[in-house]
């Protein structure tokens, strides 16, 4: 009925467009007797290469920011000792990566890199994951509910759904953490650090989902449009099921396909809107390490010292591209009808 | 046809009305305290008194929304230490750090953005079609793998990192600022070259492998068989018939990306220090300017529907296939 707003929404979260995209690679074979879809595809997933090397690329930097605590007591350092000596009178590091810095101090205020490196992968996965997990839930139970029961319920849900695909969700980004701070504390301008930090995340992570969950809901709610006149909803319907029943015994589970390939296509972008966010000044702040912190902090020694503005560059670029080509590989393998 | 018009545009106004009803809710309803904001680290009681009065802020939510209303449709006055002056509709507010009202303030850094996104979406439309319509032509050959396979790279490199890296590093192009078109066309054209390269350049990607996926499906229609079998040259073929038909979805698609751009070119002008929009924004933020940023969130979701809404209408217009319901 109204293709336009779908399209951009979808293309917006980087779901699949049917005939509008161009999937990475070509489907595997993989032998299909006694296995349920899921696992068809979990076997093709396996026999796709790209698909591996970035699943362990994500290990690798989920990894990292894991272990943290771990890899900054090995090199013996930590996010927040000032190491005011080792910088020349103009607040430059006066030291390269050594044993003690394994990748130098930061010009100006000589915190260690390594460990603000490290630590920096924490904010972003959390994020990012959260994020996920909340707007999954939510879009998935919408979704159902909207489909499903019909009626005024479909109608008020698919109204908030396309108010909120019509929002400007970055303007909100900037101007929800300004008013969730006041619910932290009193005074707003002489909020301490540690409530800042405390109500940016939470308001990261509150404005992410309230956009990120009306997308899944609307592909859900096609979804289920075209399941409930089917015959074994009929049928679970006559033998008298009861619709929760009906809903997450029947429906479900004809659903993974679509809510995983979404999911895994969404994660990457969240790691973004973290970073960009966190770069623009109305993400996380100062203690807090994060590669969006970093960046920003780096650009204006990006001559002076190169290394502090590439690695939280090069980390976030890689670990996004991996996590983006592992969607596409994961829409590959549970919907080989996008092939190419 | 005229009954789905009408039907949208009562939807994309009942969309605008509640945008403003829930950031006023947010802004002015949620205990944040303008009026200790505006009055500063030094207040006494009677100014507070008196800003509070003249904000309305003592007034219950609801008339609070309906003055705010009042003052986007016919504009409100506002007395403060005795003076009033008079807002002209459509009223945002005054700006509480430069005192000016947000209107003003808003509609100077529209020209930018626009100057912007005009410029970044014809170079990403043109070098993404050509490029995806030469990738469509030789499906399957290494050109065309590279094609793709960069294409994916661009698009999945974070946008901010991209653009940040050449404002960086390119600096053979000429200094970004903002320079109006109409007092001088060629440093407005220099000025914004950075951040238009910046713009088309990534959003080529996308658009690459858009006209790529519609031109296969053109080029795979009956019509270019005939038009083939007619013997007309290849390059006819391609260019005349099929990308016409290429284009319907890439345009369409088009369409609603230049909307969500104008609300969304934040990071280009801040890391290109351009004064549009988004910058006019994020500084509200940091100064906790409540109306300008309010102003902000109004005056871009107003943008979005209404382009959306555009969209729509054009689209029904463009493609006869589609069926109004």
């Amino acid at each position: 009925m109204e293709p336009l707003i779908e399209e951009a929404a979808l293309d917006r979260t980087g779901a699949p467009l049917d005939a509008m995209t161009a999937p990475t690679g070509s489907v595997k074979k993989v032998d299909t007797r006694h296995k349920s879809p899921t696992q068809i595809a979990l076997a093709r997933l396996r026999k796709d290469k790209l698909a591996m090397i970035c699943l362990t690329i994500f290990l690798f930097f989920l990894a990292i920011a894991i272990f943290a605590p771990l890899l900054t007591k090995l090199e013996g350092q930590d996010t927040t000792t000032l190491h005011q000596d080792l910088l020349d009178e103009y607040g430059f590091p006066t030291i390269g990566a050594t044993s003690d810095h394994w990748f130098g101090i930061e010009p100006r205020l000589g915190r260690d890199l390594f460990a603000r490196f490290v630590y920096g992968a924490r904010p972003s996965l959390i994020v990012a994951v959260s994020v996920t997990l909340i707007t999954a839930f939510v879009g998935v139970v919408m979704g159902l509910l909207s489909g499903f029961i019909g009626g005024w319920v479909d109608r008020v849900i698919s109204w908030i759904i396309d108010f909120v695909l019509s929002l400007p969700y970055l303007l909100f980004a900037i101007a929800v953490p300004a008013v969730i701070l006041t619910l932290f504390s009193d005074d707003a301008s002489t909020a301490d650090t540690s409530e800042v930090t405390k109500a940016r995340f939470v308001s990261l992570i509150l404005v992410l989902s309230f956009f990120g969950w009306a997308p899944l809901a609307r592909l859900i709610r096609g979804e289920v449009l075209s399941l409930r006149e089917r015959e074994f909803i009929a049928a679970a319907k006559v033998l008298g099921v009861p619709t929760r029943k009906v809903l997450f015994k029947e429906l479900l589970p004809n659903l993974v396909a679509p809510i995983i390939i979404s999911t895994s296509l969404a994660l990457p972008t969240y790691i973004v809107a973290e970073a960009g966010l966190t770069f623009l000044g109305v993400g996380l702040v100062e203690p807090t390490p994060s590669w969006g912190l970093t960046i920003a902090n780096a650009t204006t020694y990006y001559r002076a010292d190169p290394l502090y503005l590439w690695l939280p560059v090069l980390a976030i670029s890689i670990l996004v591209l991996a996590l983006s080509l592992l969607g596409d590989s994961i829409r590959d393998a549970f919907d080989p009808r996008t092939r190419r | 046809m005229l009954f789905y018009i009408l039907r949208r545009v009562i939807s994309a106004i009942s969309v605008v009305i509640v945008t403003v009803v829930v950031s006023f809710m947010l802004f002015f309803v949620a205990p944040t305290d303008p009026a200790g904001v505006i009055c500063g680290p030094r207040c006494t009681p009677e100014r507070l008194n008196d800003i509070t009065k003249s904000l309305n802020l003592d007034q219950p939510p609801v008339e609070q929304i309906v003055l705010y209303f009042k003052g986007i449709v016919v504009g409100r006055d506002y007395t403060s230490g005795g003076v009033t002056r008079h807002c002209d509709a459509p009223c945002l507010g005054y700006s509480y750090v430069l005192g000016v009202p947000v209107t003003d303030l808003l509609a100077k850094a529209v020209p930018v953005t626009l100057s912007i996104v005009i410029g970044g979406a014809t170079i990403y439309l043109c070098f993404g079609v050509l490029i995806g319509t030469i990738a469509a032509r030789v499906r399957g050959t290494t050109l065309d793998r590279v094609a793709v396979g960069s294409s994916l790279v661009i698009g999945s490199i974070p946008y901010f990192v991209v653009a940040l890296i050449i404002a960086l590093y390119a600096t053979f192009l000429p200094k970004s600022q903002y320079v109006p078109f109409f007092s001088n066309p060629v440093s407005w054209a220099a000025g914004l070259l950075a951040a238009w390269l910046c713009l088309g350049l990534t959003n080529s990607a996308s658009y690459t492998r858009y006209s790529r996926a519609s031109m296969i499906e053109a080029l795979g229609q009956d019509f270019t068989r005939t038009a083939r079998s007619k013997g007309i040259s290849e390059r006819r073929v391609v260019y005349r018939h099929g990308l016409r038909a290429a284009m319907t979805p890439v345009i369409t698609i088009f369409g609603v990306d230049v909307a969500y751009q104008l609300v969304n070119t934040i990071f280009t002008e801040r890391i290109f220090q351009l004064p549009g929009l988004g910058l006019r924004i994020l500084n509200a933020f940091n100064q906790y300017d409540l109306p300008v940023l309010m102003g902000g969130v109004i005056v871009g979701a107003t943008v979005l529907v209404v382009m959306n809404l555009v969209v729509d209408i054009l689209y029904t217009v463009l493609d006869p296939r589609v069926r109004l319901g």
